[in-house]
């Protein structure tokens, strides 16, 4: 099998490029080769997206095709999406990114002198088991 | 009791009522106030002086006020007055007394520095400390500076103007020493009276610094760009 992940309806996805980045849905109907209508909870409400601005996950969710909104609302929150989204890499890497993003320059120091040092500590172990060896 | 405009403005500025139907919705007929104006005392144009010497007649009437002695032969305007009223520059609102900042330029670009307030000409006092990283009491504009989020907890600071930052000015030539080799050392020195402020600045501002862990080293060390860093688009 050379794909895992397939578009299908009920397929939850997360959008990574546009005005609603970080932001997940669920796939609830096909508009063409190229565009998704997904259904999303919070602010996102029903939308048309692109493919190449959705990655998908492992998550698939049971609605019918072109389900309302309230449907899909209540067929997230019985299967506990929320809490199998969050331990997803997708959204754990986009929320580091955008942690990463919003420091200031004295938490970037910080961080820059942690990391030398740790560097410095790691080299240093690897060397003396080079030399016992 | 006071009351808002009885009239209101249509778009466009013009009034809905006119100056009557105001005049009526207020009832300015009931209310008609008299001003008694007071009565003007009139002052007196001519005095009589009583004047020496025998064949002068004893007295004299003389105008109280003397014509003036020049005329300009054609009336000239007045100038506006100028009401102009000189504040100091308006502060970034993220630059606050004690907040870190980047210096952007001159001889010290690159490095953070603290902000200890904004001078009356709208310039921002700073320093390294200079203790910490070599920068002294320095004037500097707030656009050649980035502002950090980092903000010290500054004690109360003595009070610093500009006039410490004056120059002497050049001192002027005689036409003697014109051909003498002004071997006069006209480089800038440092005061001892801004040595002495630096210490005592820095002895309030060093432990304030200090509290914070790492502020010091981080003072201490310069700002740099590496790659895929781009300012717009960083968090200071």
């Amino acid at each position: 099998m050379l794909y895992k992940r397939y578009i299908e309806i009920g397929r939850v996805c997360f959008i990574r490029l546009g005005d609603d980045v970080g932001k997940s849905a669920v796939v609830v109907d096909l508009v063409d080769q190229k565009h998704l209508m997904v259904d999303g909870p919070g602010g996102l409400g029903r939308k048309v997206v692109r493919l190449n601005q959705v990655a998908l996950t492992d998550i698939k969710i049971n609605i019918p095709r072109g389900c309302k909104t309230k449907t899909v609302r209540t067929a997230l929150a019985k299967e506990g999406v929320e809490a199998k989204l969050a331990a997803t890499s997708l959204v754990k890497k986009f929320a580091a990114k955008n942690a990463k993003a919003q420091l200031g320059d004295f938490a970037r120091f910080k961080n820059r002198v942690a990391k030398t040092a740790s560097n410095r500590k790691i080299r240093s172990t690897v060397r003396k088991l080079k030399k016992s060896s | 009791m006071a009351h808002t405009s009885r009239n209101t403005t249509l778009p466009g500025g013009v009034p809905k009522l006119s100056r009557s139907a105001v005049y009526k919705k207020r009832a300015l007929y009931k209310r008609k106030k008299v001003a008694t104006v007071p009565a003007v005392k009139e002052a007196a144009l001519t005095k009589t002086k009583t004047v020496a010497g025998e064949k002068n007649g004893g007295t004299r009437v003389v105008a109280v006020q003397k014509s003036p002695r020049f005329y300009p032969t054609e009336d000239s305007k007045t100038p506006l007055k100028n009401r102009r009223v000189i504040k100091p520059t308006k502060l970034r609102t993220t630059i606050v007394p004690g907040s870190v900042v980047i210096l952007l330029a001159g001889s010290h670009r690159g490095k953070r520095v603290v902000v200890l307030k904004q001078l009356p000409s709208g310039l921002l006092l700073v320093t390294g400390p200079y203790k910490i990283n070599g920068v002294p009491l320095r004037r500097v504009d707030q656009t050649y500076v980035i502002a950090t989020s980092t903000k010290v907890d500054l004690p109360a600071l003595p009070a610093i103007g500009d006039e410490i930052f004056k120059r002497k000015g050049k001192p002027t030539k005689n036409e003697k020493e014109m051909f003498v080799d002004n071997a006069g050392d006209n480089s800038y020195k440092i005061s001892a009276e801004k040595v002495a402020l630096q210490k005592e600045i820095d002895a309030l501002v060093v432990p304030a610094v200090k509290k914070v862990d790492m502020l010091q080293s981080y003072l201490r060390s310069r700002f740099t760009l590496t790659k895929g860093q781009f300012p717009h688009e960083m968090q200071f």
